[in-house]
C-alpha cells in the first residue's frame, strides 16, 4: 500500500485565452502548483466543481496535455519526459474509463472490436487470442459472451460503462483514470457499476485515481480524497479524516451541500 | 386539494407496438405542498409532468384519466384555454438551464414575455419594474443591470435562477420542476433548492418536483411518489418513505446509493434486479 506510484511535483497548467488583436492574452491557471503523491492500490479521488482543475489533472497524468511546469514523477521517472518506446509502455500502463458511455464509443464498431482494439494496435496477438481475451474480458466485467457481435447502440448506459471498463482493462493497466464514470447513469445502475469497479480493483490489484463531484460516490469508494478548488488543492486526507474534520472552508461547504438520507 | 391526477394514461404509439409510459397512475397535489416524483430513466416521470402540462406531441397521446386543477378536468380545455393556464396558473422549469433559455434574446426579455402574454393590463413600465423584481427574488445581484445581460454571460447556476424567474413571474399557483438541479453543480443545486423551499414559503406556491436523486427528495419533499416502468409503486409522505419504505423496488433505490457514515465503506451496495418484476409486489399507496 506505502509504495508510491506517482509523485507530482508543483504540477501547473495555464492556459491561454485570446481576447483580440491588440489585447494582452488572458492567462487562466487550470491547475496552479499542486502536489501530492498517488500510492499503488489506493483509490484515489479528486474532488470539487466544474472548472476547479481535476480534469486537467488527469490529462496530465495521461500524458494528454502537457504542463506548463512542474514534473510527474512516475516510478521516480518523469513521464513529460517520455519519448518513443517508453511512452508507448507508459500509454499501456495507464487507461481511462470516460464519463459518457453515448459518446466515448464508436457507434459503427462491434462491441468485441471495440473491446479488442488496445490489444490490435499495442500487441502482436493473434485475431483469435484477442476474441479469446476479449471474451475474458467481457465476463470479468458480467457481460453475455453472445454480446460481442452487437453493437453499442443495442445497450444501456450501464452496459456501455460496462464495454468502457472491458478497454481499459484490456492491456493489464496498472492505473485507471476514471473521469465521473457514473455521473451519468441512474443510480441503481450506478450502484451496478460501483461494484464492479471495486471488484475489479481487488482482482487485478489495479490503482484508481477517481474524478467525481459526487461526495456520496466518493465517499464509498476512496482511500484519499483531493479536494480542488480554482487550480488548487485545499485539502488532501484519507476519508474518515475529511468527513470527520474537514478543515478548509471550501470542504466544508462543500460536505455541507451534499443532499444526503440521514437516519 | 390544487391538483389531482386521476388514472392517467399516455401511451407512445409506434411500428413496434404500444409503449404504455404512463399506465393508469393517480395522485394529488395538495396546495403549498411540494410532492416529488422518483423513478430512473423511462420510469414515466418526466412524461407524467408533461402530461399535466398537455405538452405530449405526437406519436404520444394521453389516452385516459383526468386531470384536476381546481375544479377544472385540464384534458378537457381547449387549446386557447389550456395555453392561459401554461404559464400563468402552472409553469414548469426545466433541467438543462443552459439550452432552455433563448440565447438570442436578453434575459430580461425573456421573463417579460411571461407577463406581455398574461398580464395585459401591466404597461411597459410596470412590467420592467415586475422583472427587476423578479429578479431580485430569485437572488440575482444588479437585476437592473441583469435586465439586458445574454445568457451566455450568466454560469449555470444563475440561468436557473433566470429560468425560476420566468416561471415565478406571473406567480403560478403550481411549479413543476423535471430535473431542475441535475445539471449543477452540489453547492449551487443546494442553493437553487433553498431558493425554491424560500418563494413556496414566501407564495405558497405548490411544487410537483421531478427527479431520479433521492438525496434531494430527502431534502424538499412532502409526498412522494415512486414511479417504475409506468406504475406508481409506492406512495407515502416523505417522512414514511424514509423510515419505513416498504415495496421492495423503493428499498432496492434506497440501498443502491452509498450513505456517508451509514454504508459501510468499499461494500457492495444493493442494485435493482433487472431480473425482478417489481410489478409484480402489491403496490404500497399509502
Amino acid at each position: 500500500m506505502s509504495e508510491i506510484i506517482y509523485e507530482i511535483k508543483n504540477l501547473k497548467k495555464y492556459y491561454e485565452i485570446n481576447l483580440g488583436l491588440f489585447k494582452k492574452p488572458k492567462i487562466v491557471k487550470a491547475v496552479n502548483d499542486i502536489s501530492f503523491n498517488v500510492k499503488k492500490g489506493e483509490v484515489l479521488s479528486l474532488v470539487g466543481e466544474s472548472g476547479c482543475g481535476k480534469s486537467t489533472t488527469a490529462k496530465l497524468i495521461l500524458k494528454i496535455e502537457e504542463p506548463t511546469g512542474g514534473e510527474i514523477l512516475f516510478n521516480g521517472k518523469d513521464i513529460t519526459k517520455f519519448k518513443g518506446h517508453e511512452l508507448e509502455a507508459y500509454r499501456k500502463k495507464v487507461q481511462i474509463i470516460f464519463q459518457d458511455p453515448y459518446s466515448s464509443l464508436n457507434p459503427r464498431w462491434k462491441v468485441g472490436s471495440i473491446i479488442g482494439e488496445p490489444l490490435k494496435l499495442n500487441t502482436k496477438m493473434k485475431d483469435i487470442e484477442i476474441k479469446e481475451r476479449v471474451l475474458y474480458l467481457m465476463e470479468k466485467v458480467g457481460m453475455h459472451p453472445d454480446w460481442y457481435e452487437r453493437y453499442p447502440h443495442q445497450f444501456s448506459g450501464g452496459q456501455r460503462q460496462r464495454i468502457g471498463i472491458a478497454r481499459a482493462l484490456a492491456l493489464n493497466p496498472e492505473i485507471i483514470v476514471c473521469d465521473e464514470p457514473v455521473s451519468a447513469l441512474d443510480v441503481s445502475i450506478q450502484a451496478q457499476v460501483l461494484n464492479l469497479l471495486l471488484d475489479l480493483q481487488k482482482e487485478f490489484n489495479l490503482t484508481y485515481i477517481f474524478i467525481s463531484h459526487d461526495l456520496s460516490v466518493v465517499e464509498h469508494i476512496s482511500d484519499r480524497i483531493v479536494v480542488m478548488y480554482f487550480g488548487d488543492i485545499v485539502e488532501l486526507k484519507s476519508v474518515d479524516d475529511l468527513f470527520e474534520n474537514p478543515e478548509a472552508d471550501y470542504t466544508k461547504k462543500l460536505l455541507s451541500a451534499i443532499p444526503t438520507i440521514k437516519d | 386539494m390544487l391538483l389531482s391526477v386521476k388514472n392517467l394514461k399516455t401511451y407512445f404509439y409506434s411500428d413496434a407496438g404500444v409503449n404504455k409510459a404512463v399506465n393508469d397512475v393517480s395522485f394529488d397535489i395538495p396546495k403549498g405542498k411540494t410532492v416529488c416524483i422518483v423513478g430512473e430513466s423511462g420510469s414515466g416521470k418526466s412524461i407524467t409532468s408533461l402530461s399535466i402540462m398537455r405538452l405530449i406531441d405526437h406519436p404520444g397521446e394521453i389516452e385516459g384519466g383526468e386531470i384536476i386543477f381546481e375544479d377544472r378536468d385540464l384534458l378537457k380545455l381547449s387549446d386557447a384555454q389550456m395555453r392561459k393556464v401554461r404559464g400563468k396558473e402552472i409553469s414548469m422549469i426545466f433541467q438543462e438551464p443552459m439550452t432552455s433559455l433563448n440565447p438570442s434574446y436578453t434575459v430580461g426579455y425573456q421573463i417579460d414575455e411571461a407577463l406581455r402574454l398574461h398580464q395585459k393590463q401591466l404597461n411597459k413600465k410596470q412590467r420592467f419594474e415586475k422583472v427587476v423584481e423578479s429578479l431580485e427574488l430569485v437572488g440575482i445581484h444588479n437585476p437592473r443591470e441583469k435586465y439586458g445581460e445574454y445568457p451566455f454571460k450568466l454560469s449555470g447556476g444563475q440561468r436557473q435562477r433566470v429560468m425560476i424567474a420566468i416561471a415565478m413571474a406571473c406567480e403560478p399557483k403550481m411549479l413543476i420542476a423535471d430535473e431542475p438541479t441535475t445539471a449543477l453543480d452540489v453547492t449551487i443545486q443546494a442553493q437553487v433548492l433553498d431558493l425554491m423551499k424560500e418563494l413556496q414559503d414566501k407564495k405558497g406556491t405548490s411544487i410537483l418536483f421531478i427527479t431520479h436523486d433521492l438525496g434531494v427528495v430527502y431534502q424538499i419533499a412532502d409526498e412522494v411518489v415512486v414511479m417504475y416502468k409506468g406504475h406508481i409503486v409506492e406512495k407515502a409522505s416523505a417522512e414514511e418513505l424514509f423510515k419505513d419504505p416498504r415495496h421492495p423496488y423503493t428499498k432496492a433505490l434506497l440501498h443502491s446509493i452509498p450513505i456517508p457514515g451509514v454504508t459501510p465503506r468499499k461494500s457492495k451496495l444493493d442494485t435493482v434486479d433487472e431480473n425482478v418484476d417489481y410489478l409484480s409486489f402489491p403496490k404500497e399507496i399509502r
